[in-house]
């Protein structure tokens, strides 16, 4: 079982050198007083925590599993103590609110935290993620009075949160769901209803779990435009704000999974259980959908958290395994054989793992960054520009990231050869609980349509090109500086090409609206390959002024060397595949799939 | 959990239309006596018996797993019962010696009832194939007293077989093996040693296990030319065939796996067991190697098959899950949402998984035809054949797994959230297949055995007459009408290999690492230009009036060779860019640097 060391010296570099950390922080309102001695001291205490706290857990959460019983759901052996112990440490109120006990901390480094504790353990990382979600959505869209009500506790971690969204019959497609919300004479509501797929529903880590649900009002329009959205707690808060009366809502049973396994994933029962109106009546899905960037982010950033963990798992048993020669000679002439590093293919794995954990670190930070700015910048325009372009890069962060996590996951399982299918060693439980990353917070199809129908398409191009603006002032920044020279080459032809691939499916896709969707999966890998190549490129710009023997900053751009000879080209492939065009998809009836 | 329906019709298209193998086997005086009419009854009662009895036990062995208790190893309920019905039916003795009570059945039919049996269960699969490979490598090897005592018992089932090569130090390197086998005055040998990972080691399907092992007598040189292989009984067989006593082999412990929890994977124990030298002394691994061929290509069936089960169950969760509407307008207007299979999207999934599995089963038809006119045939066909088994089966079991696993997590992928549940059976397909990318020699050696044993070694002998087969075939196929479309691309896409092979040979001539660095991309372009192939040729037998599949049938199979050209084909852009960059960006790297 890999013993996870967070990886600091790559989060500084990412967050100080590359991304300027700290020019960022002083550009947000009510931010700027994040000193770099704080963020050095939260780094060094999440990893601690993560180290230490968490990363023992991980291998009897995914033994034990979640226990379900008519009393409620059991976490598994050590997982309540761990969460007390971060309660008591002041993380739940990381990057909440001040005006409710929070500490107001940018999100952009809650969640470097975040990256650690999912890295150690995911499934205990899923019940504070998505309870501080819930926080994030109360705190700007429920009204004053709700705010009151729940956001200290939430704050200060004693209660939790779900988001419960899908039904039995309805997953991507929200519009026709079912539950209902019955208004009640003193303004509350009744909801009836049940939800499925609900993470952390249910639990015995928190004193409280405050729901929000997806419902409809009776006399609501059909389709999504008549979905609001409801506080429903477990518990209803007395006349102190303590918890009082049991609320109608009862976990039903709890889903056997491939993986995540300590993590409650709940079928939620809603009977007529007591619920407030959160935002405005029939625009739940809009507060639901200003979550849904960061939450998409954040299962991004589980993508990456896991292939960084299988990457020190994979490592470590590569410097250590014995087996075979070295085809250049012995190079552990003492030994029976040599370690499995020397192996070309063995590196080929451990350097794709390499490259995109690190490239996505750098990608994923920076997105945060932008959501940042786009809550917090005291700039409107900055604002407005950060959002636009933050939800360019969200569906692709979340379904590159975790594609490319779930391909990394399996190599670093194959470099332990027999012993990777083997639980004791842990490398199986990684993809195991990877495996999730593509399918729930929209399912990489639905990031794919997202990115290129609502978000390329829907904007006319407008929201792509303010990327490929970026990359190309860039690239022209560094123009002329030789080292630098084969990866700015090859970012701007791509960075060109993007655009002209962008047009060509553009104006089939007004000829056959079909086109959007068969383009789109191959069009947000290839999109993937793209944005990891730029924060690569300027990885290599901030490692070329650093000092030259230092082996990090070497190793950086041997690591940048690779992701363009050998990851990079992929992008050729996708591009061929999706300018094919939609007709090879299309053609063949339903009923000929199989016969 | 939907049942599984063996694929018939496509069996049938794939060694009829395609291959013509009635006049093949007719051709050969070993198999003469196979008509068409033979085979497809086979095929038929392997259909009936894999969907019967095999599949319905997949699920339960998933959940239920296998037991150990104090040395006693216990199969999951049904699995005694199950493993005699299979037995009885005649199923292990299919391409067995005659002499022995075996069927000599060609490769090309017995692989179709491999590919039911694990398309319906692996787990189960394993106990049976394990015990025909084990039983081939002592017909080709041990004396005729050995032979007559062990082979009609394994033939028919009553006992199992099982291979036992690795020790918990020597997986992929057996050089370093450390098990003994001392002589005794009576010829046979005293063996001791612990062996890992051995599949069916113990368990309570039949009376008795015959296990092969490799040992190393005393005075053996180092390293892989001392190793000799023994077959070592769990029970004595006394000289009449009837059980004697218990031989000292134990099994220790079984391990927990990522999937394939049914099948038994053991640690054994041999304490000074009674063993008998099969083939000469030193000479064990060319024992093994004999054998290594069928089991290569029966772990490549093992990722056909999951991913033929993926697709059939993801095609119709497609078919009947309702999500959204078709881009271009409702198709199924009087419910709430249309079938998902309407999406261009969900259509690329599935798509992919039976452009995959089709050629996939294709591949596998023709590998095993080389085994059988390597084994039946004669004069220069028979060598000719025995080459293309070299060359192509390590092509087979790591393409075939690689795709297979591709197939399954796409399967997974098409139902959304219900694919994480265990309930629905696809994550068991994901994790059963996946250790097949690593048994039998990882994909990364099968990659190195193919580019450096198979292609360099011989400067390219056996790949140049595969291209020339291929070329030839197109240029035969040129005068069938609306061939064009798929001749272009697999000429394309010879000459591609042609001029990497040119290139990775090249280099290798200067650089020991080359073909390290190029083996995986290269294995994987071998792949998909066989894949062309392979739907060139049934394109060809639709094409030319081959087919007695039926309008339908044969419009499919134009259709999803369409996809497979315009949409998967383009994969080797990329895996071409990526062996043309050499080995520099994989070898430069400090093995400190790497974190």
């Amino acid at each position: 079982m890999p013993q996870y060391k967070a990886p600091l010296r790559d989060i500084n570099f990412v967050l100080k050198n590359v991304l300027n950390c700290n020019e960022h922080f002083a550009s947000l309102a009510g931010r700027e007083q994040v000193g770099e001695d704080l963020v050095d001291a939260i780094i060094a205490e999440g990893a601690k925590f993560a180290e230490n706290v968490l990363s023992p857990l991980n291998q009897v959460g995914d033994q034990e599993g979640c226990v379900w019983s008519e009393e409620g759901v059991k976490t598994p052996t050590g997982f309540k103590e761990a969460y007390e112990q971060f309660a008591e440490g002041g993380w739940p109120s990381m990057t909440a609110d001040p005006k409710f006990g929070g500490q107001g901390l940018p999100n952009s480094l809650g969640l470097v935290v975040s990256e650690m504790t999912s890295s150690a353990c995911w499934s205990w990382g899923m019940y504070t993620g998505l309870s501080q979600s819930a926080a994030r959505l109360l705190e700007n869209y429920a009204a004053e009075d709700l705010q009151q009500t729940y956001l200290p506790k939430m704050t200060d971690g004693t209660w939790g949160g779900t988001m419960c969204l899908t039904e039995p019959h309805c997953g991507s497609d929200l519009g026709i769901l079912r539950t209902k919300a019955e208004s009640a004479a003193d303004g509350s509501y009744k909801v009836t209803g049940t939800k499925i797929f609900i993470s952390g529903g249910e639990h015995d880590m928190m004193e409280n779990i405050i729901h929000l649900v997806l419902a409809r009002i009776e006399g609501a329009p059909e389709g999504t435009k008549g979905i609001s959205l409801f506080l429903v707690p477990k518990f209803l808060p007395d006349a102190d704000g303590n918890v009082g009366e049991r609320n109608g809502v009862s976990c039903g049973s709890i889903e056997h999974k491939m993986g995540i396994k300590a993590s409650a994933t709940c079928v939620m029962n809603f009977d007529g259980a007591t619920g407030f109106l959160v935002g405005e009546e029939n625009r739940g899905l809009n507060a639901m959908f200003h979550m849904m960037n960061s939450a998409r982010l954040g299962t991004a950033l589980q993508g990456l958290s896991a292939g960084e963990a299988s990457f020190q798992g994979a490592l470590a048993y590569a410097t250590e395994r014995l087996q075979m020669r070295s085809l250049t000679g012995p190079k552990n002439p003492d030994g029976p054989a040599d370690p499995l590093i020397v192996h070309p293919d063995v590196r080929r794995m451990l350097l794709t793992q390499k490259a995109l954990a690190e490239g996505s670190r750098a990608f994923i930070y920076w997105v945060s960054q932008l959501i940042d700015v786009s809550y917090f910048s005291g700039d409107e325009q900055a604002r407005k520009d950060a959002e636009n372009l933050s939800e360019l890069l969200t569906p692709i962060a979340k379904a590159f990231v975790t594609e490319t996590g779930l391909e990394s996951a399996n190599y670093g399982m194959q470099v332990f050869g027999g012993h990777g299918y083997i639980s004791e060693w842990g490398m199986e439980q990684i993809v195991r609980d990877l495996r999730i990353s593509t399918l729930y917070e929209g399912t990489t199809g639905i990031q794919a349509l997202d990115l290129l129908g609502r978000k390329v398409m829907g904007s006319g191009g407008k929201q792509l090109m303010v990327f490929t603006k970026i990359i190309h002032d860039f690239c022209k920044a560094n123009e002329g500086k030789e080292e630098m020279a084969p990866f700015i080459s090859k970012l701007a032809e791509l960075n060109k090409e993007w655009g002209d691939v962008t047009m060509k499916i553009g104006e089939k896709a007004m000829e056959n609206p079909d086109e959007v969707g068969a383009a789109s999966v191959d069009y947000l890998m290839y999109s993937g390959y793209i944005s990891l190549a730029y924060m690569w490129a300027r990885m290599v710009a901030v490692a070329l002024e650093g000092d030259r023997d230092d082996e990090f900053l070497k190793a950086k751009l041997q690591t940048a060397n690779f992701y363009f000879q050998r990851l990079l080209p992929r992008t050729e492939s996708h591009k061929l595949s999706m300018l094919n065009g939609a007709e090879s998809l299309m053609a063949m009836p339903a009923e000929a799939f199989a016969f | 959990m939907p049942e599984y329906k063996a694929p018939l019709r496509d069996m049938q298209f794939v060694l009829h239309d395609v291959f013509k193998a009635e006049a093949l086997w007719q051709g050969m005086p070993a198999t003469e006596e196979v008509n068409r009419e033979l085979a497809d009854a086979i095929l038929e009662e392997s259909a009936k018996i894999n969907e019967g009895l095999i599949a319905p036990l997949s699920q339960s062995g998933h959940e239920e797993g296998v037991h150990w208790n104090e040395g006693v190893v216990t199969t999951p309920k049904g699995y005694p019962e199950a493993f005699r019905q299979l037995a009885e039916g005649g199923w292990g003795g299919l391409s067995g010696a005659p002499e022995y009570g075996g069927q000599t059945m060609p490769k090309m039919l017995v692989l179709l009832f491999e590919e039911m049996l694990y398309s319906s269960n692996i787990a189960m699969g394993l106990y049976l194939t394990l015990t025909s490979g084990a039983a081939l490598a002592i017909d080709s090897h041990a004396s005729d007293e050995l032979k007559q005592k062990y082979l009609p018992n394994m033939y028919s089932g009553k006992w199992t077989g099982a291979m036992c090569l690795t020790e918990s130090h020597a997986g992929t390197d057996l050089g370093m093996i450390r098990t003994k086998a001392v002589p005794n005055a009576n010829g046979s040998y005293d063996i001791s040693g612990t062996k890992i990972f051995i599949t069916g080691g113990d368990h309570d399907l039949t009376e008795n296990v015959i296990h092969l092992v490799l040992a190393k007598l005393p005075d053996a040189p180092a390293g892989s030319k001392g190793i000799s292989l023994f077959l070592v009984p769990k029970v004595k067989v006394n000289d009449d065939g009837s059980l004697g006593e218990a031989n000292g082999v134990h099994c220790g412990s079984i391990e927990h796996k990522m999937g394939i929890n049914a099948s038994a994977t053991c640690v054994m124990n041999f304490d000074n067991a009674e063993g008998y030298l099969v083939g000469e002394i030193n000479r064990g691994l060319q024992g093994m190697f004999t054998m290594m061929n069928y089991e290569r290509l029966s772990v490549g069936i093992q990722g056909l098959s999951a991913a033929q089960t993926a697709y059939q169950w993801s095609c119709e969760y497609a078919r009947e899950r309702l999500q959204s509407r078709a881009p271009t307008g409702p198709v199924n207007k009087d419910a709430a949402a249309d079938p998902i299979i309407v999406h261009p999207d969900v259509r690329r999934m599935l798509l992919t998984q039976k452009a995959l599995v089709e050629a996939g089963r294709a591949f596998a038809v023709y590998v095993g035809k080389q085994l059988d006119v390597s084994k039946f045939g004669d004069g220069e066909a028979k060598a000719r054949a025995a080459g293309m088994v070299e060359l192509l089966t390590p092509v087979a079991k790591a393409f075939l797994t690689d795709k297979g696993f591709e197939g399954t997590v796409l399967g997974q992928q098409v139902y959304g959230g219900h694919g994480y549940i265990r309930e629905w059976g696809m994550e068991q397909l994901v994790r059963d297949v996946r250790i097949a990318q690593i048994y039998e020699g990882t994909n990364g050696i099968q990659a190195m055995d193919l580019m450096g044993r198979k292609v360099a070694a011989n400067r390219a002998q056996n790949m140049q007459a595969l291209l020339g087969e291929i070329r030839d075939f197109a240029q035969s196929a040129d005068s069938v009408a609306g061939m064009e479309e798929f001749l272009t691309p697999l000429r394309d896409a010879v000459d591609n290999l042609e001029s990497l092979t040119e290139y990775v040979l090249g280099e290798a001539a200067s650089d020991a690492n080359a073909i390290g660095a190029a083996a995986n991309d290269y294995l994987h372009v071998v792949g998909f230009t066989l894949y062309m192939y392979m739907w060139a040729m049934m394109c060809r037998a639709v094409l030319s009036g081959d087919s007695q599949q039926g309008e339908a049938f044969a419009t499919a199979k134009l259709q999803t060779a369409r996809y497979f050209v315009q949409r998967l084909l383009p994969q080797t852009a990329a895996l071409s860019q990526s062996i043309r960059s050499g080995s520099a960006s994989l070898m430069d790297v400090a093995e400190d640097a790497f974190v």
